[in-house]
């Protein structure tokens, strides 16, 4: 018994190498009057720009969804129960990190292979800033790193897949 | 006698006499202009539009369409009474469509939309004949009806039938495909880019339909960017449809477009009629990336 414990723990770091995404970005303190949260998506297109999963939308009112234009057309306006788990409230300036683990809303690892990731982000009598980062998935062993610049919403982006 | 009907489109057309009637076009350019192409609301939503018969885009020129409510320039009236508005919903079906109200510049109207999917909404010109011709000094002019009295020493006389549709596309939440089936004798526009997913610096693919049918006769669309009296220049686009109606265009610019088509066919009859004119506005919203 002690002998296939043993064996077990020590395979445990090889099933532990599931990738891992973590995206790290700002929002940044604007001095304006009023000053509305910024609505903010993050999802995963196919190279063809095909939707694939919305690992986060954070926003008030589905009124304004419309307004992160790239991810309503490609994943918000498709299927609203999709992006439910996923989906959470505004949040005031400041350094925030979303993690995501390769699974889709049914718990399902997607394909590896190419993909864009992007980020939108829209403020009430504000601007609109989005961005995109072509990435590999599912290849464990060669950790990447990005760095992007939103216009003015979003600042000081990086992407870690480990 | 004439009736009051020919008197009125009579004065319709003389007072419109400052067109130059080119072969290539036999109308103004008319349009809808929609408050909103997009809504992600799931609850009930309006849309506020406004129509008008205009050569600037989108600027109002003239109303189109009242539905009594309104103030509308009495030579205007009679073609008013033609007009057909319609919507047709997500599950396809054709209902009655805003009632437009006319004031001095534009028609409005609101459009309430309730269950999500994609909206075509139409007003229609049915089937309206048409003369024009040369009076004695060589002067080109025109007179609705299909058998006015014409002046003495009227020359070049032909005999036209002209009709028209004029249509935006709105979406609630997801995007269904928009049927192109007509079975009035108009244009209408499909393909495989879906009217309200435009953005700039992508190829759209669109495609004609006539009478249900791909449009079989090569045509030349055109398009042409809001804000047209703010610049020096219309900058037009065109393309010409291929032998299925198909055409690709892609558009540097976001903005709202007014698309155009006119479809001119010899009539079969040469007795009664010389020429079919069958016109095609569509108004679309171009996002940016």
């Amino acid at each position: 018994m002690r002998y296939l414990i043993g064996l077990l723990l020590l395979c445990l770091p090889l099933l532990g190498s599931a990738q891992q995404m973590t995206i790290k970005f700002e929002i940044p303190a604007l001095d304006v009057s009023p000053y509305h949260r910024p609505y903010v998506a993050i999802w995963l297109e196919t190279p063809k720009r095909k939707g694939v999963h919305t690992i986060a939308v954070w926003y008030e009112k589905d009124d304004w969804l419309k307004d992160l234009r790239q991810w309503w057309r490609k994943l918000g306006r498709k299927d609203a129960a999709a992006y439910d788990a996923t989906s959470g409230a505004t949040r005031k300036p400041g350094s925030y990190k979303v993690h995501w683990n390769g699974l889709d809303q049914n718990q399902q690892p997607i394909t590896a292979g190419e993909y864009f990731l992007n980020l939108e982000a829209s403020r009430e009598a504000g601007g609109r800033d989005f961005v995109r980062q072509k990435i590999r998935w599912g290849e464990p062993g060669e950790p990447q790193q990005f760095e992007l610049q939103g216009d003015l919403e979003l600042s000081n982006i990086q992407i870690i897949i480990e | 006698m004439k009736s009051t009907f020919s008197t009125a489109l009579s004065l319709l057309s003389a007072g419109l006499l400052g067109i130059t009637l080119s072969t290539s076009s036999v109308a103004h350019d008319r349009f809808i202009l929609p408050s909103h192409t997009v809504l992600s609301s799931e609850k009930t939503e309006t849309v506020s539009l406004i129509s008008s018969i205009s050569n600037d885009i989108f600027h109002p020129d003239m109303p189109l369409g009242d539905n009594g409510k309104g103030t509308p320039p009495p030579p205007m009236i009679p073609l008013f009474k033609r007009l057909q508005s319609s919507v047709v919903t997500p599950d396809g079906n054709s209902i009655a469509g805003p009632s437009w109200q006319s004031y001095s510049r534009f028609s409005a109207a609101d459009q309430i939309l309730e269950s999500n999917g994609t909206y075509r909404i139409r007003l229609m010109q049915p089937d309206t004949p048409m003369v024009t011709f040369k009076d004695a000094e060589g002067k080109p002019n025109r007179i609705f009806g299909p058998n006015p009295q014409l002046p003495s020493g009227a020359t070049e006389v032909v005999k036209r039938v002209i009709r028209s549709s004029v249509e935006t596309f709105i979406t609630k939440g997801e995007a269904t495909t928009p049927t192109t089936d007509n079975s009035d004798q108009q244009l209408a526009l499909g393909g495989e880019t879906h009217p309200n997913d435009l953005f700039s610096n992508e190829p759209l693919q669109l495609q004609l339909f006539f009478n249900s049918q791909p449009l079989q006769k090569a045509v030349d669309v055109t398009l042409v960017k809001q804000n047209s009296r703010h610049r020096n220049q219309r900058q037009e686009r065109k393309v010409t449809t291929d032998s299925k109606g198909n055409f690709e265009i892609t558009l540097e610019d976001p903005g709202f477009y007014l698309l155009s088509v006119e479809l001119t066919e010899k009539a079969d009859n040469n007795d009664q009629l010389d020429f079919y004119h069958t016109s095609l506005y569509v108004t679309l919203e171009v996002f940016p990336q």
